[in-house]
């Protein structure tokens, strides 16, 4: 089977809201694909979609090629984490995965192995109610790799995790990738997917809004953008202005300059005067870049930007 | 606990399905009397005169089916706030434990008595319209039911309480077992059980001695008008039977909600 | 990006084929501790209520006449018998003169039998005021002949192990009424001449109640003519009577009076159901498991994780349906063979035939039982996948086991008896071994009623399943 993803001009609506609005973008293997949009966005729908789950109204969303209605033993190629809290309290972690193993043909001794995987090898025979929010991700995730998929699907894997899980998913799904796996994470927050997502697909309102490597978007985002640090911003502003550049006041003794180069501020803050205790070309946080990017898409409008400060 | 009053109030009022479910509670016993009555008529009885029928317990009968509706109004009541965790947010806003269930039984009992009036008052019209077509008339000594009369209205009255005390014993029960699921089918299965169980009982004494101790037998005969020496136990003992099934079931659940961790 | 082989799942899984989903259904079911308990409060309930029962019934002497000792409580073999040895072939003939007609099934005749013990194997031509010319059999084979009544002249001719009746209007000419076949004739049969008549069954409605009466119901006829006709000569013993009467040897006319009959008894005690009626209880624990084992899968979203291992949802509520039948069966027969061996010796006092499991109407209804419980289950997972609520499922299953049962205490009998027979509840007559006045329905039809009713719940489940949504 090949190991991809592909979502193709997919439309879903419930009753009077769209929730997924001709979506389309492809999940290659050998690396971490980030699916982030805000709450609402239509990531779940998008994953319970490509599962089977719920019926496209519009469009295709493919696994290997085929329906996931038509895998014959879909644990075995697709390994997805829904949602962490589907489990019942009183049956044991262990018999949690059983079900699910036998239901697919897939060996017992598999469910050692995957319980061993995500370090829940101790509390196997304990009940899953008992479980703190972190070890029923780690059952989930447990679940996802029972069949060993090559291509694996989370829904906001590192939701409610301590910082200790979060590392750990992201070297889980480091990992995967490299593995030559296809990996769909979705997430709401970016900054979540800093450094374990290599490509990126971002949705609003069911709409994708882009569709692109990591590196790409960082690149993007930090463009001619030049931190400045000095103690006397009002003169700084009009030297930059004056020579065609943006400048912002980001804080009371730092500038962002955007539209002028280093190599060219040094020289004219020099030649007028200005004195700087800095100045570096500005590398964003995958946030940042995010933020950046999905500035103009309406859906975003609401979210808080972060970025404060008035251009003068 | 005027506040506390009204909390539970609003927490029953503003969950629709609650709504539905004391309609049903009138609408059920009203509907299920109607099919009572409809089928039974004096041309089943030796004689017109010879009938001895009870026509005010034949009206109220519509209860067997409306009570259930109250078992799970009552349960609900309860169990929602162990299903989704609430109960912790009702604790820390009040929590003096037995004032919270105390104030639940209030507010249930306040609903069953209202809408059980409304079913048991139905009821009765219901029945003034279908028995004097099924031969039950003035002229064959059955008067319209009315509440003027004596036996009738403690009939009647008595029906809306045998509702309030099974919502007692249903919220009592709920409280110590805490699962929907487990305590809806508890409740029933001692209400409906033990009538249809009593009918393979062919030993008389047996068959005495349980319908004196069944809830439902006993509790329903509050409802009989006429010829009360026939009935395994008297109306307000019967119903004072239910009531202590009541109290205990209060009781017990009280204890634990007390000591037990939320 | 670099281009890599694509991963290749290392673990080999055989196909998803249907017997990997029950597994992975029982699974589930054992899984969970709450629900084992459940089922096993399902057994004990079952036996220990069935034990009360048994108790509560065994002090009441059903069929305490002595009639019916020896057969089956389903039969009476009472009335008034006048009869001789016969040895081998040779024939019986009377003229019925007269004949009360309080009863269309009060009955006057010939009877030839194995022995005079009741129960022993017969055969009866008799005359009857509502049903004509009959000959009947071992209370079960009932031939009709023609819609004459008394005065009739009856013949009954044995020829090796077959016996045939004839009747005719003058004594001379006569036609065939019909052959049966009896088992374990010796070479000398008794015969004679018997008057019988069922009890009346008085259904009268009073103070808000069914009462329902049996009262003894006397048969009377007169007989002349009466001749026994052995094919070899041989000397014929004097007349007897079953009763207390005494006879005249010689005579050739009877007036006889006969209470009781010969046949289907309807007030008849049901014992093997009495016992196995504590199985109510046990089916409520049932319903509560097979409405759970499906809705707390709704409740915590499980029920998503098992749509993606198997996307085919049919035949998950399938495999389902069957793992949670199958359990429920059983345990059901572990309950009701054990509460049957209990409780059968505790209810088999006083002189009416015993309960025993080798009488197949009551194997039926001790396994039937376990089927019972089993299809209950089922009805009720059904009926959760459908509304998906435990509350609900939980109310609307009940009521419709017991509402029927409950109401039928106090509605007339006809309408507690349509009841009974198209609700759910129609599946309880599957523990009923014996027919009485007021059986609802057959064992069988009844429970082929509560299984169309799960047919169709299921039918329902399944499909919507398979469009539900989130």
């Amino acid at each position: 089977m090949e190991a991809t993803i592909e979502i193709n001009g997919l439309r879903k609506r419930y009753g009077g809201t769209v929730a997924v609005d001709g979506l389309s973008f492809t999940v290659r293997p050998g690396q971490v694909t980030g699916f982030v949009g805000p709450n609402g966005a239509g990531k779940s729908t998008t994953i319970r979609l490509l599962l089977g789950l719920d019926r496209p109204d519009e469009g295709t969303a493919l696994v290997g090629g085929k329906r996931y209605q038509d895998l014959r033993t879909p644990l075995c190629q697709v390994g997805a984490l829904l949602d962490a809290s589907a489990l019942h309290p009183g049956r044991s972690a262990r018999d949690h995965l059983l079900w699910q193993a036998h239901s697919n043909g897939i060996p017992g001794r598999r469910v050692d192995e995957v319980l061993e995987l995500v370090g829940l090898a101790a509390v196997a025979k304990r009940a899953a109610g008992g479980f703190s929010l972190g070890m029923r991700q780690r059952l989930g995730i447990a679940g996802a790799l029972l069949g060993d998929p090559p291509v694996l699907i989370f829904d906001e894997p590192v939701n409610g995790l301590d910082p200790e899980g979060v590392i750990w998913i992201r070297n889980l799904l480091r990992r995967l990738g490299e593995q030559g796996r296809a990996v769909l994470v979705s997430s709401h927050l970016m900054g979540e997917l800093e450094g374990s997502a290599d490509h990126l697909v971002v949705i609003g309102r069911g709409r994708l809004i882009a569709d692109t490597s990591v590196r790409e978007l960082l690149a993007k985002a930090s463009d001619g953008r030049v931190t400045l640090r000095t103690g006397q911003v009002r003169e700084a502003i009009t030297v930059l202005n004056q020579a065609g550049a943006t400048v912002a006041a980001t804080d009371h003794d730092e500038v962002t300059v955007t539209g002028l180069p280093v190599a060219k501020i040094v020289p004219l803050l020099t030649d007028a005067g200005v004195s700087f205790s800095g100045v570096a070309e500005r590398r964003p946080t995958l946030e940042e870049a995010y933020l950046e990017l999905t500035h103009g898409s309406v859906e975003f409008q609401a979210t808080p930007a972060g970025q404060g400060a008035a251009s003068w | 606990m005027r506040h506390s009053l009204r909390a539970e109030w609003t927490k029953v009022r503003t969950l629709r399905g609650n709504t539905w479910l004391a309609v049903g509670i009138a609408v059920c016993t009203v509907l299920a009397t109607a099919g009572a009555t409809a089928a039974v008529s004096t041309a089943q009885c030796p004689t017109v005169t010879t009938c001895f029928e009870d026509t005010a317990r034949l009206a109220l009968r519509g209860v067997w089916l409306g009570q259930a509706v109250v078992v799970v109004l009552a349960v609900l009541m309860m169990s929602n706030e162990y299903g989704n965790g609430m109960i912790r947010t009702t604790l820390s806003a009040i929590p003096r434990r037995v004032e919270v269930l105390f104030t639940k039984a209030a507010v249930i009992s306040g609903i069953v008595l209202a809408t059980g009036a409304a079913g048991a008052v139905g009821s009765l019209l219901i029945g003034n319209v279908i028995m004097p077509a099924n031969g039950f008339t003035p002229a064959n000594g059955y008067p319209p039911l009315s509440l003027a009369d004596g036996p009738t209205l403690r009939a009647t009255v008595g029906t809306v309480l045998y509702l309030a005390l099974i919502a007692l014993l249903s919220l009592g029960v709920t409280t110590v077992l805490r699962d929907t699921a487990v305590s809806i089918t508890a409740v029933l299965t001692l209400l409906y059980v033990v009538p249809v169980i009593s009918t393979f009982v062919t030993d008389p004494e047996w068959l005495d001695r349980l319908r004196k101790i069944s809830p439902m037998t006993a509790g329903l005969a509050i409802q009989a008008t006429r010829d009360l020496d026939r009935l395994p136990i008297g109306p307000w003992p019967g119903l004072g039977v239910l009531a202590a099934y009541a109290a205990v079931a209060m009781i017990v659940g009280g204890v634990l909600f007390v000591v037990r961790e939320a | 990006m670099v281009t890599m082989t694509p991963y290749r799942s290392t673990v080999e899984s055989s196909r998803d084929g249907f017997p990997q989903l029950l597994l992975s259904e029982w699974t589930k079911l054992r899984s969970v501790p709450r629900w084992g308990l459940t089922m096993l409060a399902a057994a004990a309930a079952t036996i220990l209520v069935g034990m009360l029962l048994a108790a509560g019934a065994g002090a009441q002497s059903a069929g305490g006449d002595g009639s019916t000792a020896g057969i089956s409580p389903q039969f009476r073999d009472a009335g008034s018998y006048v009869h001789r040895p016969l040895t081998g072939d040779g024939s019986l003939v009377a003229r019925v003169a007269t004949q009360e007609r309080n009863d269309p099934w009060a009955k006057a005749g010939l009877m030839m039998r194995v022995s005079a013990q009741p129960g022993s194997p017969y055969a009866a031509l008799m005359i009857t005021p509502g049903h004509g010319v009959r000959l009947q059999s071992n209370f079960v084979t009932d031939l009709p002949g023609s819609d004459s009544g008394a005065p009739r002249w009856l013949k009954l001719t044995r020829t090796g192990d077959s016996v045939t009746g004839y009747e005719s209007a003058d004594g001379s000419n006569w036609s065939k009424v019909g052959t049966v076949q009896l088992e374990g004739m010796g070479p000398t049969v008794e015969t004679g001449v018997f008057v019988a008549s069922p009890d009346a069954l008085k259904l009268l409605r009073q103070f808000g109640g069914e009462d329902i009466s049996e009262t003894t119901n006397l048969g009377k006829a007169s007989f002349d003519n009466v001749k026994v006709e052995p094919a070899r000569p041989q000397q014929l013993a004097p007349w007897k009577s079953n009763g207390n009467t005494q006879v005249d040897p010689n005579a050739t006319t009877f007036s006889l009076v006969g209470a009781g009959d010969i046949g289907f008894y309807q007030f008849a005690t049901d014992k093997t159901k009495t016992i196995l009626s504590g199985a109510m209880i046990g089916i409520m624990a049932l319903v509560a498991l097979g409405v759970l084992f499906i809705t707390t899968e709704y409740q915590q979203g499980l029920i998503w994780t098992t749509f993606t291992a198997s996307p085919r949802r049919g035949r998950v509520l399938a495999a389902r349906a069957i793992v949670l039948g199958g359990a429920a069966f059983v345990v059901g027969l572990v309950a009701s063979f054990a509460v049957f061996l209990i409780a059968a010796p505790m209810i088999n006092q006083g002189k009416a035939a015993p309960a025993s499991l080798s009488d197949p109407q009551v194997l039926r209804g001790v396994v039937g039982t376990a089927a019972l419980m089993a299809v209950v289950a089922v009805f009720s997972l059904a009926v959760a996948a459908i509304v998906r609520r435990s509350t609900a499922a939980i109310t609307t299953v009940l009521l419709l086991l017991l509402v029927p049962l409950v109401a039928s205490t106090a509605l007339p009998l006809t309408v507690a008896k349509w009841l009974e027979a198209v609700t759910p509840a129609a599946g309880f007559a599957i523990q009923q071994t014996i027919m009485r006045y007021d059986t609802a329905i057959g064992p069988w039809s009844g429970f082929a009623v509560l299984c169309a009713y799960t047919a169709v719940a299921l039918g329902v489940a399944i499909w919507r399943v398979q469009r539900q949504e989130a």
